[in-house]
């Protein structure tokens, strides 16, 4: 069953369009990946599903519209967002930039804290410490830390790799396969790293210049001379 | 000199509520409310109505004349900077405009001559010769109480931090489920109870005017700029330099001159540190 659904989305800022057209599905349990090179439009796709953008088209989730709704009503409904600049807030602890994405979700902070510290040790060591202070591996964990705050079924995450070291990006890697298998959470993720989303995605989307270009499974997706060339580097 | 360092610790932390109200909706709207002053003189007469001319309980005056503030705050909110989405200079403009719209208010309903606040605690207390009145003293503990409280609230609660969250990053917030709008509009509301409650204690120091709400709007204006926009911390500290400052003024030089040198430092600050002493983007 399809948990989200994209249909004909198309995203401006202002008079300038970002996206055209964009449809897609994802089922429930899954992971999805989003590639493109910078400025594809994979940030704004995921902006225009928290609702950040101004948008044409439909979004479902579960089947009920999710369009024109404000980023608080997405949040309550069940998506969480990690977006590419982490926007944590700087001089507040790791522990309360957490709690701040408990602000739906007041029911279930001692659960959720107890899986976030399961999946990142450092952030309970490091709870009291500014995020401002911190390297970027560990602002990407708070990030995502912040968004499994919010109880999520979908987690939304940008572009998870940029900037950070190789041994970040794998245990980022675990983290995200780890919240499907053991905590059920479907999982759609951007990345001009296209070989990182291809280890971890059944599904991926290729995104040019706010159009989807190829759809496929990781397998079908490198078998295509022309994408493997431009996204894969073979 | 006790006198002054017990004027100037009464004096600073009446200071500090007045201009944390200013601070709250600047950090975490980006709004410069130039019509803050005027939730002073709406809170001071309110006060002065319902205490004095009503004959009500003085503790249900501050409290009416709270909760007048925080209506004014929430109406102001929803009328005038809503629906100027961020238009600083529209908003600046307006707010000022509004301001001198309620002071004529206020002259049509009480007249334009000044009005003593009766104390709110009658007496004086004498300490090694330095005179306290109890209506300052008051004045100055109830506002660190509820700076205290403010404090406690922004910290520990999820609407405190959802204001923190708002003022340093509006994005992130949203996307933590938290309604930017709503938290506007409890920091408008909190702002403007803080403001007229502020308004009581600074109308028993001095006297009720129409035009009293010019001098707290330049000493909010001075603390905050130079504590550094949008932090807490910094206005509380801030709030007393300027405080030290106006009252060795009047002590040392001349009454006339406590306000020059709350200038002079404001201009000081902006040219050469411009972000203030504090500043940086959190509340």
């Amino acid at each position: 069953m399809a948990l989200l659904e994209i249909d004909q989305l198309s995203a401006f800022y202002g008079k300038a369009q970002a996206l055209y057209d964009v449809s897609l599905q994802v089922e429930e349990g899954s992971i999805i990946g989003v590639i493109g090179a910078n400025g594809a439009g994979k940030s704004t796709l995921l902006d225009s599903v928290m609702g950040l953008t101004k948008t044409q088209g439909d979004i479902r989730l579960e089947s009920a519209s999710i369009s024109g709704c404000k980023p608080g009503e997405i949040v309550r409904r069940g998506v969480g967002y990690a977006p590419e600049r982490f926007n944590l807030f700087p001089y507040m602890s790791v522990r309360d930039n957490l709690l701040v994405g408990a602000y739906t979700a007041r029911d279930d902070i001692a659960r959720n804290l107890d899986m976030i510290h399961t999946l990142f040790p450092r952030l309970e060591e490091r709870e009291g410490q500014e995020t401002s202070t911190q390297s970027g591996g560990e602002r990407q964990m708070v990030s995502l830390g912040r968004a499994l705050m919010t109880s999520p079924r979908l987690l939304l995450v940008d572009e998870p790799t940029i900037g950070l070291a190789p041994k970040v990006c794998l245990e980022i890697a675990d983290v995200l396969r780890r919240l499907q298998a053991e905590f059920g959470l479907t999982v759609v993720i951007t990345e001009q790293n296209a070989n990182f989303a291809l280890t971890l995605a059944e599904q991926v989307h290729v995104l040019e210049t706010g159009r989807i270009v190829a759809s496929g499974t990781p397998a079908e997706l490198t078998d295509d001379p022309r994408l493997a060339e431009a996204y894969f580097g073979h | 000199m006790l006198q002054v360092l017990i004027q100037g610790l009464l004096l600073s932390g009446l200071y500090a509520l007045i201009a944390v109200g200013f601070t709250l909706v600047f950090s975490v709207g980006r709004v410069l409310n130039l019509a803050y002053g005027a939730y002073l003189l709406i809170g001071g007469y309110a006060y002065f109505y319902f205490a004095q001319s009503l004959g009500l309980p003085k503790f249900a005056g501050v409290l009416l004349a709270g909760i007048l503030g925080c209506v004014i705050g929430l109406v102001k909110y929803r009328l005038i900077v809503k629906p100027l989405k961020g238009d600083q200079v529209a908003i600046e403009i307006a707010t000022l405009i509004l301001a001198v719209v309620l002071q004529s208010a206020v002259i049509l309903v009480f007249g334009d001559s000044s009005k003593i606040l009766l104390p709110i605690i009658p007496g004086v207390e004498r300490v090694a010769g330095a005179a306290i009145p109890y209506s300052n003293l008051f004045a100055a503990v109830a506002s660190w109480v509820i700076l205290l409280a403010l404090w406690w609230f922004v910290k520990t609660t999820h609407t405190g931090r959802a204001m923190q969250a708002v003022s340093m990053d509006a994005k992130g917030a949203a996307i933590s489920g938290v309604d930017a709008d709503r938290i506007n509009m409890i920091t408008w509301a909190i702002s403007g109870t803080l403001g007229a409650v502020a308004g009581v204690f600074f109308a028993s120091y001095t006297q009720l005017y129409p035009g009293m709400w010019v001098a707290p709007l330049i000493i909010a204006v001075a603390v905050v700029i130079v504590g550094g926009i949008g932090s807490i911390i910094g206005t509380l500290i801030v709030a007393h330099i300027v405080g030290f400052l106006e009252v060795m003024t009047s002590a040392f030089i001349a009454p006339e001159l406590r306000g020059v040198f709350t200038m002079i430092l404001i201009i000081g600050i902006l040219v050469l540190r411009p972000k203030g002493l504090f500043g940086r983007e959190e509340i």
